[in-house]
């Protein structure tokens, strides 16, 4: 009972001099920060089970999507080749270099994808790990997109070099179902998803997916698209990595190069496989609006007639229906996910459509022919 | 009732002071020391109290006063509300000569049985029988509506932050469809048919009737008969949201004649010069500025685009007094605010800003244009 006191001062006066040790350590810069050491052992140890388990806690209740949907492992693919091969490596070519010298090293995936669940791998790639070098998905409320990157991810352990071109790319390195890439870079990167005539991946404007059409669109409403994903305005963590860095005049002639191809005079879904009241409740919808639910009518500005609407207004017709139906959702979602100079007057047109009737509107404009240029 | 009681009083006093300009002038001075002043105070309350309320009675004249009843049925309100005014005012008479005689006399004669049949009668008798005949009263100003008197029928739909109206009548093949502004012929009975897409809102011009709630999901019926010619204004009165005190109308009861003359001009399509596609003037260029904004998706201009009935219909806008639902006068210069950020003008406005879409001379040319619609 005598000594109890004198061993607490003790211990007090040996832990108040730590810390001023911990101090003049910190505040004189002696502690290493380099990556070229490595992480010690307990150190690697704790910070990788700390992200484990941060990432299985979070992940939990995330509702996994349908990954197999048609296209939506392409768009993943095309995007990880820009956005995650240069540090991760692919298939088609291994990385290593710089990148390797990383501290964590990005690791190898096709050994690593399997030990994660999809709803894990989507915690990742949405939120990034603090302090490794694995940045967030570049837009907020994007889910759809990195859905896409974990569809792909799940595919990846499987793939070949000539399997990841395929998907990536749309064929062997150096060409699009047989069609010369174009050589200069920006251009290069927007073909990998829109194909050289802008109708899609491996240029074919029927096959379903959730890459947009460009062939039907006005040089007007491209580049005010292109413009509003450079400036960041409008969330796409896609388009926003594909933008970014370009300067308007480079802008410019990407949205005038899509708008010179060739249209495609068909439809990207076919109306015969289509139940007809869907159809009948997305022509009402597109000429009328649902005057009950505030819900402006959708042809007074992209009329698919093409007539009486400027060019800054995209067309739907012939658009892809699951991508119209993306839209349509990051619009009526709350807060909605949406920028750019006109996105108001989305927002307000479409806040309070309801989910059926978005896919019964995005079927309407799918299966109707584009104007001819 | 233990004679004065000068704190509660003091108090309100206080607050008048606090309050109104007008006891200042009266004769009060700044509070310096709360105790001392109380007794003066007490004194000047009830011109405290009674200054303002003057200043209020001068007010309730005007287009918008239960009090100044120009239709049958706010006639009733009107006179069922002086009954109960001139009652209540009598009653209380009553009861603070009761209270003084008890002040004064303390020693009631008669004993306790006196005094318990006053209770009884005072307490349970008596206010059971002036709430039964109040409220007899008031049910029988609710309408009979196994035969309607009217032939009109005016629909009326609570939008946030505008009104949706519609005309109906045998005669008319399809009804006659505006908004925000009412037109009425003087002397004839009108029902109005009450609804609501949104929220609830409630429809009320003071001047020709009481209010009457619109709920969405079901319709609502309000006659009025016999309304006098004026001009009377017309209000939400049930809060609907950001925007609800901005959300008002005008209503124009016109001599029969007129009234005729009005509808059909309503019923007509947009005015010819506005729908007229070239030369390239001014106002084809406010025409393509409407329709290449997709202003039609929203609002109707019967003649030229049809498809949109989200948004007020704008046929014969410039023929309204009023713009953005009795928010102010019709101008070029208010129409041009009004397009360029709606939210500033009425907080929570459905209608998106065109003011980083259009220049200020395509905002001027297409407000321009919408004077036209006359």
């Amino acid at each position: 009972m005598i000594r109890g006191p004198i061993r607490i001062r003790t211990l007090a006066w040996i832990l108040a001099g730590l810390a001023v040790l911990a101090v003049v350590v910190f505040a004189a810069g002696l502690s290493p920060i380099g990556a070229a050491g490595g992480h010690s052992a307990a150190a690697r140890w704790i910070l990788h089970t700390a992200m484990r388990r941060s990432v299985a806690f979070h992940a939990m209740g995330t509702e996994v999507p349908d990954l197999s949907a048609p296209g939506l492992a392409r768009l993943g693919a095309a995007h990880f080749e820009s956005g995650c091969a240069p540090c991760h490596g692919s298939p088609a070519a291994p990385t290593g270099g710089a990148a390797q010298a990383m501290l964590p090293p990005p690791p190898d995936l096709a050994a690593r994808i399997p030990l994660w669940t999809p709803a894990e791998l989507h915690r990742i790639v949405d939120e990034g790990v603090m302090m490794t070098g694995m940045p967030a998905w570049p837009a907020r409320g994007r889910e759809d997109e990195v859905w896409a990157v974990v569809a792909f991810l799940r595919k990846l352990p499987e793939l070949d070099a000539e399997g990841y071109r395929a998907l990536a790319h749309g064929g062997p390195e150096g060409s699009s179902r047989g069609l010369a890439l174009p050589a200069d870079p920006p251009f290069a990167d927007c073909v990998r998803c829109h194909g050289t005539g802008g109708r899609g991946p491996d240029d074919d404007a029927t096959a379903p997916g959730p890459i947009p059409r460009l062939d039907i669109q006005p040089r007007a409403a491209l580049e005010a698209a292109l413009k509003s994903y450079a400036a960041e305005a409008r969330p796409s963590g896609v388009m926003r990595h594909a933008a970014a860095g370009l300067d308007a005049a480079t802008l410019a002639g990407l949205a005038a190069r899509f708008a010179a191809a060739p249209r495609d005079p068909a439809a990207a879904l076919d109306p015969a496989g289509v139940d007809e009241t869907l159809l009948a409740r997305g022509r009402e919808i597109a000429r009328r609006g649902l005057p009950a639910r505030d819900v402006a009518a959708c042809d007074a500005c992209h009329s698919p007639r093409g007539e009486r609407v400027r060019d800054v207004f995209p067309r739907l017709a012939g658009q892809r229906r699951s991508y119209l139906e993306a839209q349509l959702r990051l619009y009526t979602a709350d807060p909605p996910v949406a920028g750019g100079p006109r996105a108001e007057l989305m927002i307000q047109a479409a806040r309070h459509l309801p989910a059926a009737d978005a896919a019964a509107v995005s079927a309407w404009y799918a299966s109707r022919a584009p104007a001819p240029r | 009732m233990a004679g004065r009681r000068p704190g509660p009083r003091s108090k309100k006093a206080e607050i008048e002071i606090a309050r109104g300009q007008e006891t200042r002038r009266a004769g009060g001075r700044p509070r310096r020391e709360p105790i001392d002043g109380d007794r003066k105070l007490d004194r000047l309350a009830p011109i405290a109290l009674i200054l303002p309320a003057a200043g209020l009675v001068a007010s309730c004249d005007g287009p918008q006063s239960a009090l100044v009843p120009r239709a049958r049925q706010a006639v009733e309100v009107a006179a069922l509300f002086e009954w109960m005014a001139w009652g209540a005012v009598a009653i209380w008479a009553a009861v603070m000569l009761a209270a003084i005689l008890a002040v004064l006399r303390p020693a009631m004669r008669g004993g306790s049985r006196r005094a318990d049949r006053l209770i009884i009668f005072g307490g349970v008798v008596f206010p059971t029988v002036v709430l039964a005949v109040l409220l007899a009263a008031g049910l029988r100003l609710l309408p009979d509506w196994g035969d309607s008197p009217a032939r009109l029928r005016v629909e009326v739909g609570g939008e946030q932050f505008w009104w949706r109206v519609a005309y109906a009548r045998d005669d008319l093949a399809v009804p006659v469809r505006t908004a925000n502004e009412i037109h009425l012929p003087a002397g004839e009975p009108v029902e109005f048919v009450l609804s609501a897409r949104d929220v609830i809102h409630s429809f009320w011009i003071p001047s020709l009737a009481g209010k009457m709630d619109m709920i969405p999901g079901r319709v609502n019926r309000l006659l009025v008969e016999d309304p006098q010619p004026g001009v009377y204004r017309g209000v939400c009165a049930e809060f609907c949201g950001t925007g609800h005190a901005l959300m008002a109308f005008t209503v124009v009861v016109h001599p029969p004649e007129s009234f005729e003359a009005w509808l059909a001009a309503e019923a007509r399509p947009a005015a010819p010069e506005a729908l007229r596609e070239g030369p390239p003037d001014a106002a084809a260029e406010g025409r393509r500025l409407f329709l290449d904004h997709g202003c039609g998706a929203c609002h109707p201009v019967r003649g030229l685009v049809e498809a949109g009935d989200v948004g007020p219909d704008l046929t014969h806008f410039a023929a309204r007094a009023t713009l953005g639902a009795g928010l102010a006068p019709i101008s070029r210069e208010t129409v041009a605010d009004w397009l360029r950020d709606p939210q500033a003008l009425k907080p929570g406005a459905r209608m998106p800003g065109y003011g980083a879409l259009m220049s200020e001379a395509e905002l001027e040319t297409l407000a321009d244009w919408l004077l036209e619609l006359r």
